[in-house]
């Protein structure tokens, strides 16, 4: 066996076209594949560890009622190996030399924070910025920038915190956990949480927010949560990263594309592996006849065969691993640099299995069944060429090599949307192709043969029509993955970027007094910042719902945040332009009735038109019917509402104080101080630092999105030039023969470009149509988009395949051009 | 292979024994008959010629003899193994221990060289020592310098003689050979039909051959025509047989 396994060393194997196309649509796959899924962990890895320090932990409990939670919780939570940590956060009164000023404190224990940094300056103002994992320490302060000029302190100057004097160690720039709540508006004073009690302001009855910090593995997150949540009581808010960060939704769409991303390399890679190795297998008919005629049993034939496959497997999987691993070192790199701060290399090797089971699909489910047939090849070839393969034994293969890719991408995505969309498509495909290839076909049986290059190329798509209309499948196919994945990118990154342009809101101004409105007003638009969105604001108790108490109305087991919590309740005659009502109508223009209700809270209470709710403000007590209810862009950084009253409603006799949003370039923050102190007191939020996070972190995976498609296309290319190669050996002996019978050159090519570019244009064009359709479902199903049609996107398509096939025509004939005809047909025999 | 030394054991059977053959294949519309009736007896160390038009069923005779094909009808013995009665891979063993093959388009594997091509058989069939075998047999056809040249770089009359070697390497007992000098010269023709005379004398190997060639046909022991797909033995030949 030693010679017939010479048949097949390794660097004959190479210099076999279908094993090298083989070979590289394997690398290329466990490449991408290992690549996105090792980029993916990565990604979730930083980014959850970013959005973690949204919380500066993983997790938090808020007490609500200022009493600290059984010492028992904590001791349970360590036990678990969590880490833990302490905040105490309320609002006092400080003073400076110069006067005195509401501050909002934040008192951290010394292990805060567990996730994410703190940002100060020692020096002030401009002066280098610091980012450290620790808060200050027991008898210093970090203060907002805004209290220098406010209280007129320097840093090293003390600060009167109650009864306890502090020093000003540093401006605070920025907090991991900088979400805010309305409850802490007015500027910032971070201390140790040792020094709370000797300040005095703590008090019983004073409102005051105690939060614990816990982090440590998901699982062991998991299990606590479990054992916590009975004990929990209503005025304790368990808060997790996923819900309601203003990115988390970004975050989730991009781990989609990536797993998008991942299943189309997986089925260009079973295409391209199925389309040589089927070519392979015809190639190796003659030399299987004869090792039979020379008595090689069966067995050993398949035995033969099956060594082969497992070696392009080692080899293929080998490749691949070698250019992902460079690759996802460089992207983590880029994401270092997204993040402006190193990153850990976060390897999971549990992320190189779908690469590996994507090489062992590929293999054996599209390579293995036509080399499994060849053992079944009719020793009475030797003598005579037998009647070939037809297309039909190949039938049930396809069945099963679709089976298996799809399970494939479904374990990978994990998503049955996905996997439907991806189907549905391409049965679309396919179902138009068998029709259009039927009326095709019928159609170039009437061109017969001439000196005319168009006649040529429409006599040579007939002559070769199951080739034909193989390639226009393979190429048509690999199209619209290219344009799927192109269309969702491209949507995807429109949508970021109408969320969250350059110019959004990245100033609140809140607890503005009606009396004041005109003039803040008027001074931002001479500041040249004019506000946008002015809202009132109300703060509310929903209390009643028709009639019935809202707890013992709504099923135990939602958690409402809503709830336990005051709403901001506002009135408003327009909608805004980013709402949009699904059910029910807008105020009308005098109507005095009815609130407009959130679509989220509305579907968490189970609300429908005509539900009367009672919302406590203050102690009066207001009822309307629920008329319309809508759904706002949370992350639009403008202020949105739970619930709008039409103006003159149930809401016009309240005390309300105005809210709003604006874009203030960071030259102009100087403005902020003297805006204080013209307006001590309207408080000023400050979210720039906030904003441009989310925007790094859409840049960052923006980057890694472009690096995956670049991915894919390469994939692409590799499947069309396999499937072009599959016909090079017949194209070129009828070249060599049309050039022996006396066709001149320039016919040759021109017939041969042309026939190329129609089918690639056709191709292109079904592509197109079919991936429109496929993202029109996965953008309904699994990007919760609004559907967008971008035929611009994806126009251009069509012809780039045309030209390219068209290239590769060319490309193909160069030996035929280049050597005498003697030669090449001796050569081809 | 207890069934196999069973077969060789016995020295009674002909080496070929033919009976009522008859082969048809289905077209798209009806069946063609490409032979019938074909009844024939070749006994050990004779040599046969099979002569007839192009088209008149031939390959396809040498096929159904040699087993590499199955009959629609009739009964094949090589060397007292009914052949329509084995397996696929019982076909292929008893190939690769007692048949050799010329072929009239040589059918080297081009991706192994001239040793290697000879040493297949011999491996195939579990022979010790098979590089050894290989070298004397390429000598014997006179390519001992050309071991390591690959068919592309050989001659067709000395790939041809790669080929010769290669069906006598296992030592086979009956020989086919389907128009072995038909795409060659007629001076490396002769020398080619020389050489596979030779070396069927000298092993004493049954040796069927379809040939074009009547000075080639003429120098076995008997001759064959057929027409049609009808086999006929001349009354001349079948005496001087007898
Ligand atoms: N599988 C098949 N399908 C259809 N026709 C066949 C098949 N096999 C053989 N034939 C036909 O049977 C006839 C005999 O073929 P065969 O190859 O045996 O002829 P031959 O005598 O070897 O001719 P030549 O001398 O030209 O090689 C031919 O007409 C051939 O076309
Ligand atoms: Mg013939």
């Amino acid at each position: 066996m030693q010679t017939a396994n010479k048949l097949m060393s390794v660097r004959r194997d190479l210099r076999e076209r279908d094993v090298r196309v083989v070979l590289v649509a394997l690398i290329i796959a466990v490449a991408t594949v290992a690549t996105i899924a090792l980029f993916a962990s990565q990604l979730q890895r930083t980014l959850v560890s970013s959005a973690s320090s949204f919380l500066a932990a993983d997790r938090q409990l808020e007490a609500e009622n200022g009493r600290p939670i059984p010492a028992e919780w904590l001791d349970e939570a360590r036990e678990r190996g969590l880490e833990t940590g302490r905040m105490v956060e309320f609002s006092t009164m400080i003073s400076g030399p110069e006067g005195f000023q509401m501050a909002s404190i934040k008192a951290v224990s010394n292990e805060y924070p567990l996730r994410g940094e703190v940002e100060i300056q020692r020096q002030s103002p401009g002066g280098e910025r610091e980012t450290l994992a620790a808060g200050p320490r027991p008898g210093q302060v970090w203060i907002n920038p805004r209290l220098l000029r406010l209280l007129d302190l320097d840093i090293g100057d003390t600060l009167q915190v109650g009864e306890r004097q502090l020093e000003v160690a540093a401006l605070l720039v920025r907090e991991p956990d900088g979400g805010f709540r309305l409850s802490s508006l007015a500027p910032r004073v971070m201390m140790h949480v040792d020094d709370v009690e000797s300040t005095g302001a703590v008090q019983e009855g004073s409102r005051v927010e105690l939060v614990y910090l816990f982090a440590g593995a998901q699982t062991a997150l998991d299990d606590y949560y479990q054992w916590l949540e009975p004990r929990l009581e209503p005025s304790h808010e368990w808060e997790g990263v996923r819900e309601g960060e203003t990115f988390s939704r970004s975050f989730d769409r991009a781990e989609r594309f990536l797993l998008l991303g991942g299943s189309l390399a997986v089925l260009l890679a079973a295409v391209a592996v199925a389309v040589a190795s089927r070519q392979y297998a015809l190639a190796q008919r003659d030399t299987v006849a004869l090792l039979k005629t020379l008595g090689l049993q069966g067995q050993g034939i398949g035995r033969l065969y099956l060594r082969r496959l497992a070696l392009w497997g080692v080899a293929g999987v080998a490749g691949g691993l070698l250019v992902a691993l460079p690759l996802f070192w460089l992207l983590v790199g880029v994401l270092g640099d997204a993040l402006e701060r190193p990153v850990e290399m976060h390897f999971d090797p549990a992320a190189l299995l779908p690469a590996l089971l994507t090489a062992l699909v590929s293999l054996f489910a599209f390579a293995y069944p036509p080399i499994r047939r060849l053992r079944h090849v009719p020793a009475m070839r030797v003598l005579r060429a037998q009647p070939g393969e037809t297309g039909r034994q190949a039938l049930p293969d396809l069945a099963i090599a679709l089976v298996a890719v799809f399970a494939l991408v479904w374990l990978y995505a994990g998503e049955l949307a996905l996997v439907g969309a991806l189907l549905g498509g391409l049965v679309l495909l396919l179902g138009i192709l068998a029709l259009l290839g039927l009326a095709l076909m019928a159609l170039l049986r009437r061109v017969r043969g001439g000196g005319n290059a168009w006649r040529l190329a429409f006599v040579g798509l007939y002559r070769h029509r199951q080739a034909s209309l193989a390639q226009l499948s393979v190429f048509a196919m690999t199209i619209m993955l290219a344009a799927i994945l192109i269309l969702v990118r491209t949507s995807l990154l429109s949508d970021w970027q109408t969320q969250l342009p350059e110019d959004a809101p990245n100033h609140f101004l809140i607890n503005i007094g009606p009396e004041s409105v005109e003039q803040v007003s008027s001074f931002w638009q001479e500041h040249n910042a004019p506000l946008e969105n002015l809202y009132p604001m109300v703060r509310g108790r929903l209390t009643e719902l028709n009639g019935e108490p809202v707890k013992e109305a709504v099923s135990k087991d939602e958690r409402i945040n809503a709830l336990n919590r005051e709403l901001n309740l506002t009135w408003m005659d327009q909608l805004p332009e980013d709402n949009e009502i699904v059910q029910g109508q807008w105020f009308s223009g005098d109507e005095t009735e009815g609130v407009s209700v959130e679509a989220d809270l509305a579907q968490r209470l189970g609300l429908e038109l005509g539900d009367r709710l009672t919302f406590t403000i203050g102690s009066a007590r207001v009822t309307e019917p629920v008329v319309s209810i809508r759904t706002v862009q949370w992350d639009s950084m403008k202020p949105n509402f739970y619930v709008a009253f039409p103006p003159d409603g149930g809401l016009r006799d309240m005390p309300a104080t105005w809210i709003t949003s604006f874009y203030l370039p960071g030259e102009a923050k100087g403005a902020l101080g003297e805006f204080s102190r013209q307006f001590p007191t309207v408080s000023v939020l400050e979210i720039d630092h906030i904003i441009e996070r989310i925007q790094e972190i859409v840049g960052q995976v923006t980057q890694a999105i472009e690096a995956i498609l670049a991915l894919i296309l390469a994939a692409a290319l590799v499947v069309m030039a396999a499937v072009v190669s599959a016909t090079l050996r017949d194209r070129q002996r009828e070249g060599a023969l049309i050039r022996t019978l006396g066709g001149r050159q320039s016919l040759l090519v021109r017939s041969t470009m042309l026939e190329f570019a129609v089918l690639g244009l056709l191709a292109g064009v079904l592509g197109v149509v079919a991936a429109e359709a496929a993202v029109y479902v996965l953008q309904a199903r699994m990007f919760d988009g609004n559907f967008r049609w971008h035929w611009q996107v994806v126009l251009p398509l069509p012809l780039i395949s045309a030209v390219l096939l068209a290239a590769f025509g060319r490309w193909q004939l160069r030996p035929v051009l280049s050597v005498s005809p003697m030669l090449l047909l001796r050569r081809l025999e | 292979m207890n069934q196999m030394t069973d077969l060789t054991g016995n020295q009674s059977h002909p080496m070929l024994r033919v009976s009522d053959l008859g082969h048809r294949v289905n077209l798209e519309t009806d069946t063609l008959t490409i032979l019938q009736g074909v009844n024939l007896e070749i006994n050990r160390g004779e040599s046969v010629a099979i002569v007839g038009r192009s088209g008149s069923g031939k390959t396809t005779l040498l096929g159904l003899l040699a087993g590499l094909d199955t009959p629609s009808e009739g009964v094949v013995e090589l060397d007292g193994a009914q052949i329509s009665k084995l397996s696929e891979d019982e076909r292929a063993r008893l190939r690769a221990s007692r048949v050799g093959f010329v072929f009239q388009s040589f059918q080297l594997l081009p991706a192994l060289s001239a040793l290697e091509n000879v040493m297949l058989p011999l491996e195939l069939a579990g022979i010790e020592a098979p590089e050894k075998r290989a070298r004397e047999l390429l000598e014997r056809v006179g390519l001992g310098e050309r071991l390591g040249h690959t068919p592309r770089q050989l001659s067709g009359g000395e790939q041809q003689r790669v080929a010769i070697a290669r069906a006598f390497a296992s030592d086979p007992v009956i020989l086919f050979a389907d128009e072995p000098t038909g795409n060659l010269d007629n001076r490396t023709g002769k020398a080619v039909s020389d050489l596979l005379m030779e070396l069927n004398r000298e092993q004493g190997t049954t040796l069927v051959m379809v040939t074009h060639d009547e000075h080639l046909a003429a120098r076995c022991g008997r001759q064959l025509h057929i027409e049609a797909g009808i086999l006929t033995e001349p009354e001349a030949a079948r005496e001087q047989a007898s």
